[in-house]
């Protein structure tokens, strides 16, 4: 074998180790994901929040609060505030959907079977079409009450993430520099300042883009709220809750151009269950209400709050959000944006980076090349 | 560095590098610090180690902070493009270079390389101005400190500059 084949042949062995390398990793997530998929929520969930709460964290401690105090004091006054809207609106939904459970189940369902049993045999003279849709949307009402079902099964897995998600929380934020040189320190020599800069920048550009969406989402919630408390106020009290479907709006809010719509749903939809006697009036005022929130979002909020380097194509939010949606539902829908911001920003500075460091080899650093260097010595 | 899982809480020792604090009392941006203060600047340097010939930093790249040497010798190069370089100094224990790095991300003015195999810790411009934000109080000492130490480099600069020019104003006269 010549010298050129041999180089060949090494080269082309590198390269397949490299691919087979590269498939195992894959493999190997793609068969752990689903065993890991839930703690992997649970630690970004963790990690978002220390993001969030870390400038509150460094505010107080630079109020001479030592840090592990300070944590524990923004934690407990946010847990308080959860706890807080939660006790009370939590009575109000389980009441909401006690409500609609029994609806479903008893009259609404079976007088509306009838009519359109008698619609069909009246219209079609056809009685088993008539069965064929009852039956279907019988099947409809059930699912969603299993599904309901379901959903108040997880209640007890997500009381758990409640008490492990502070707990990670805390960590994160506490020993989050030391976990970051744990990492730093195993960087070769070579990409040592480029990894710690690159680390820095997302670090700061992600945590920038994260606090200017709660912020953002924080202005649209509370302006959905007052817009619906207005609403209510006008057309006898036609959304209930209009607190927890305002905060949901905001928090909706963030996914963009798929949250604002998606926002206004269980506003619409609590407005149409009560069917108050001027149901299409009040629909359009919601909608105008929401039109309103998002046109002072887009005008004034959003630019002054939002850090505009995480900005993306329309098309590639809509993919994201569906992704994250089959992935980890409602929860992946919400996270799917930032975290697909985190890579644009990462990958933007990976190349900022690669292109400002000199990480090729240069004849200076070459073994015996000092010998080549002359100069003055200034000990 | 400590392990961040075992080394927390309960289970972490309180360890004091005394070689590093009078290490640190030398440097002049720390040298008004006091104990407290010094073990707080510790806990964001980044201690590594380079082979002998091995690049630290690299003219041109963009500035991140200073190095302070441990244990070892240093090398400051110009690099030229031509090849010919120029060595600018020679750094042993307890010397520090880079430190302009920790205001803004200029390009580095020459290279770093070690000549021996070196212990080196390096303390940088992220790390400190988020010292400034968390600890305003110490920051500003360092920043003050920091201050001092470019201003007296500067008007050094400004006698050499002078000195110089009066020297050639005299051998042009005589």
């Amino acid at each position: 074998m010549d010298k050129y084949t041999y180089q060949l042949y090494s080269q082309i062995l590198r390269i397949f180790w490299r691919f087979f390398l590269i498939v195992l990793v894959i493999a190997f997530i793609v068969i752990l994901f689903p065993f890991v998929k839930d703690v992997l929520i649970m630690f970004i969930i963790a990690w978002l929040l220390s993001v969030l709460l870390s400038p509150v964290v460094d505010f107080l401690e630079s109020k001479g609060f030592k840090r592990g105090w300070a944590i524990l004091i923004v934690m407990i006054l946010i847990l308080a505030l959860v706890g807080f809207s939660f006790s009370l609106i939590i009575p109000g939904i389980i009441r909401t959907v006690e409500a609609l459970t029994s609806k479903l189940q008893s009259n609404v369902i079976t007088e509306f079977s009838m009519k359109i049993e008698a619609f069909f045999e009246k219209n079609f003279n056809n009685a088993e079409l008539a069965r064929n849709v009852t039956a279907r949307l019988n099947e409809i009402g059930v699912n969603l009450l299993n599904s309901l079902g379901e959903f108040f099964k997880n209640v007890g897995a997500f009381l758990a993430s409640m008490i492990i998600v502070p707990v990670i929380t805390f960590f994160l934020i506490k020993d989050s520099r030391r976990f970051k040189g744990v990492i730093i320190s195993k960087v070769p020599n070579k990409y040592f300042e480029l990894s710690l800069n690159i680390l820095h920048k997302v670090e700061s550009q992600v945590g920038k883009y994260i606090q200017g969406q709660a912020i953002d989402a924080v202005i649209v919630g509370l302006l959905s709220t007052l817009g619906l408390f207005l609403i209510n106020l006008r057309f006898d009290n036609p959304v209930p809750y209009f607190v927890f479907i305002g905060m949901l709006a905001g928090i909706a809010n963030m996914i963009p151009y798929v949250g604002p719509v998606v926002g206004a749903i269980p506003a619409l939809a609590t407005a149409i269950l009560n069917n108050p006697s001027n149901l299409g009036l009040v629909l359009l005022w919601i909608v105008i209400m929401f039109a309103l929130v998002q046109a002072i979002d887009n005008a004034f909020v959003s630019p002054l709050v939002v850090s505009k380097s995480v900005n993306m194509h329309p098309l590639v939010v809509i993919v994201v959000v569906i992704i994250g949606g089959n992935i980890a539902g409602a929860i992946g829908m919400l996270f799917a944006v930032p975290l697909t911001g985190i890579v644009k920003v990462t990958s933007s500075q990976v190349i900022w980076g690669l292109k400002n460091y000199s990480l090729h080899s240069s004849p200076l650093f070459k073994e015996n090349a000092l010998t080549k260097t002359k100069g003055r010595e200034t000990a | 560095m400590d392990n961040p899982i075992w080394g927390n809480g309960i289970f972490r020792k309180k360890k004091k590098d005394d070689d590093i604090f009078a290490l640190l009392k030398d440097i002049p941006i720390f040298s008004d610090l006091i104990p407290k203060e010094i073990a707080e600047i510790e806990k964001i340097m980044h201690r590594r180690v380079y082979k002998k010939n091995e690049p630290i930093i690299r003219m041109g790249d963009p500035g991140l902070g200073m190095y302070i040497i441990v244990k070892g010798s240093v090398e400051i190069i110009e690099e030229k493009k031509k090849g010919e370089n120029r060595i600018l100094a020679k750094l042993k224990d307890g010397s520090f270079f880079g430190d302009l790095a920790l205001l803004d991300e200029s390009p580095r003015s020459a290279s770093a390389i070690a000549t021996e195999d070196c212990d080196i810790i390096g303390f940088f411009r992220p790390d400190f101005l988020d010292l400034l934000y968390r600890k305003p109080k110490l920051g500003i000492k360092v920043l003050f400190a920091l201050a001092k130490t470019i201003g007296e480099r500067l008007r050094r600069t400004d006698e050499m500059l002078m000195n110089t020019k009066e020297k050639k104003v005299a051998k042009h006269h005589g």
